[in-house]
């Protein structure tokens, strides 16, 4: 017997690691257990492995994310900030189509409002405020499209100034803060009369002939009094600055700051026609009579309003000296300018006939 | 010694193939690496030594798997048997060779433990036929890892393994 377990000892000790384990798992396999101490010391000899094939892993990731990998993000970087300048432009291009709406949107409603004029709208393409020479804009309207010199152009906010020469598609506006530029403007709140002159300055004008005892303070608003036959009545003008009430003289002094912002123009409203509101509806003053020291033609009266497309004045480029038979002298001289003949009380106010006149 | 050796290489290989899978795969896929050690072994190992250590292996490959004891340990020494029973008769000596016999047996292993599990556990929780599918990915994946195990094996071989004096290569 003991010969035939040496013979086969090790047959049967291979049955055995068979027969053992089978047994065990048949005896467990309906009543699991629990590990025993020794199964859960080898499991935990496991832990330091995974821990370190973790690690390495880990790293071996983190430094394949971190450096090997990024090798072609530098174009991927430039292509996104390429592509956020392209967003970037077209954010901006939104705004500017969203503000242009709001603005053609202002122009829009001051169309409804003044509904008796006839409007075209044109948009601002050139600016040439150059203190060297005239305050102009140029619109991308002009002749084919109806306008003519002396045309008032306007803004939702109020006056800009008016057509100054004109080509086929576009118009050169000289604007209300020229130094030749002048309207004729009347107080809103007391209805005094008075002349709005620029000075070349974009955010300044000049309030003249007002008279001394006329009522005028402060941050009054002035509009358009329509006298001038090129601007219809109402129109805002500017607000009273700086005013100066001088014990002698004839007139107030003061700055005018105009209503529209002619450094950020960018639509506007030429008035072609219509606007028979242009005329104040106070009686027009006489005739002017030629003065003796000029000894030449009467200044131009005021046109009517009916006259206003084809002013009686023509308005040559600023350089050029005006014949003073057929414009009237220019604002700094006003002593210059045929008086007209008081025959109103108002009359006495020159400011409805210097206005609207380039030297 | 040399048991002990491929034993704790057992527990090594289980460690790392779960951690490996935890980056690789995230468990789409699973290896039976311990495995790879009783292929081995079946080629190389003398009877006893050759089943105390599949055993051995087995029983770690028990701990792994977290199921009822006995059964891996069971079927470790049945594949010990199968793959001496395979060396004796082809010669799986190469790699080819030695992946295809561990991919073959690695498939018999899973296929015989959903078999026993089958067995003693109700029939709804038995496993289904269709987890035969991801025995054998395991199976191939494990053939494919064997290829690159079998040089460090017979690295271990060779450290128990004494070569006559005077004997010519």
């Amino acid at each position: 017997m003991l010969g035939l377990l040496k013979r086969f000892r090790d047959l049967l000790l291979v049955a055995a690691l068979l027969v053992v384990p089978l047994a065990v798992f048949f005896a467990h396999a309906k009543r699991p257990t629990e590990r025993s101490k020794l199964d859960r010391a080898v499991v935990s000899l496991t832990a330091p492995v995974e821990r370190g094939v973790a690690w390495v892993v880990g790293s071996a990731l983190e430094g394949w994310r971190g450096y090997v990998s990024l090798r072609g993000v530098r174009e991927r970087a430039v292509e996104l900030s390429r592509r956020v300048n392209e967003l970037e432009l077209g954010r901006l291009e939104m705004e500017r189509l969203e503000k242009e709406n709001d603005r053609l949107r202002k122009l829009l409603g001051f169309a409804e409002r003044e509904g008796d004029l006839e409007l075209v709208g044109a948009r601002v393409v050139g600016v040439r405020l150059d203190p060297k020479g005239l305050q102009l804009v140029t619109v991308d309207r002009g002749a084919d499209d109806g306008l003519q010199r002396m045309m008032p152009v306007v803004a939702p906010e109020g006056v800009v100034g008016r057509v100054h020469a004109v080509t086929r598609h576009t118009a050169d506006v000289l604007l209300l803060v020229d130094r030749n530029s002048s309207v004729a403007a009347r107080v809103e709140r007391s209805r005094a009369r008075a002349n709005v002159r620029g000075l070349g300055d974009p955010y300044t004008c000049r309030l003249d002939y007002a008279l001394r005892s006329d009522d005028l303070v402060e941050d009054d608003v002035l509009v358009t009094s329509g006298t001038d036959g090129v601007f219809p009545r109402g129109l805002p003008v500017g607000k009273v600055r700086n005013l100066k009430k001088q014990g002698q003289g004839l007139y107030q002094k003061a700055d005018v700051a105009p209503a529209v912002d002619v450094t950020k123009l960018e639509e506007v409203l030429v008035v072609v026609g219509g606007g028979d509101r242009r005329a104040d509806p106070e009686p027009e003053p006489a005739a002017p009579v030629p003065s003796a020291a000029q000894g030449a033609k009467p200044a131009a009266p005021v046109p009517s309003a009916a006259q206003a497309a084809k002013p009686a004045v023509p308005v040559p480029s600023a350089p050029q000296p005006a014949k003073p038979a057929a414009a009237a002298p220019s604002a700094p001289q006003p002593a210059k300018r045929a008086a007209p003949v008081p025959s109103a009380p108002q009359a006495a106010n020159p400011a409805s006939a210097a206005a609207g006149e380039v030297p | 010694m040399r048991a002990i050796l491929f034993i704790l290489l057992a527990l090594a290989l289980a460690a790392l193939q779960a951690a490996s899978l935890r980056w690789v795969g995230g468990g789409a896929f699973s290896l039976a690496l311990p495995l790879v050690v009783v292929v081995h072994l079946g080629l190389t190992a003398p009877s006893v030594e050759g089943a105390v250590t599949a055993a051995g292996v087995g029983y770690v490959v028990d701990l792994m798997t977290g199921g009822p004891k006995g059964l891996m340990t069971f079927l470790a020494v049945g594949l010990y048997l199968f793959s001496r029973l395979a060396g004796a008769s082809v010669d799986v000596n190469g790699r080819a060779g030695f992946a295809v016999l561990t991919t073959l047996g690695v498939f018999l292993f899973g296929a015989a433990t959903l078999g026993m599990i089958g067995l003693v556990s109700p029939a709804e929780v038995a496993p289904a036929g269709r987890l035969l599918g991801r025995v054998g990915t395991e199976a191939v994946a494990t053939g494919l890892a064997s290829v690159f195990l079998q040089p460090l094996l017979r690295r271990i071989d060779r450290f128990f393994t004494r070569e006559d004096p005077g004997m010519l290569r």
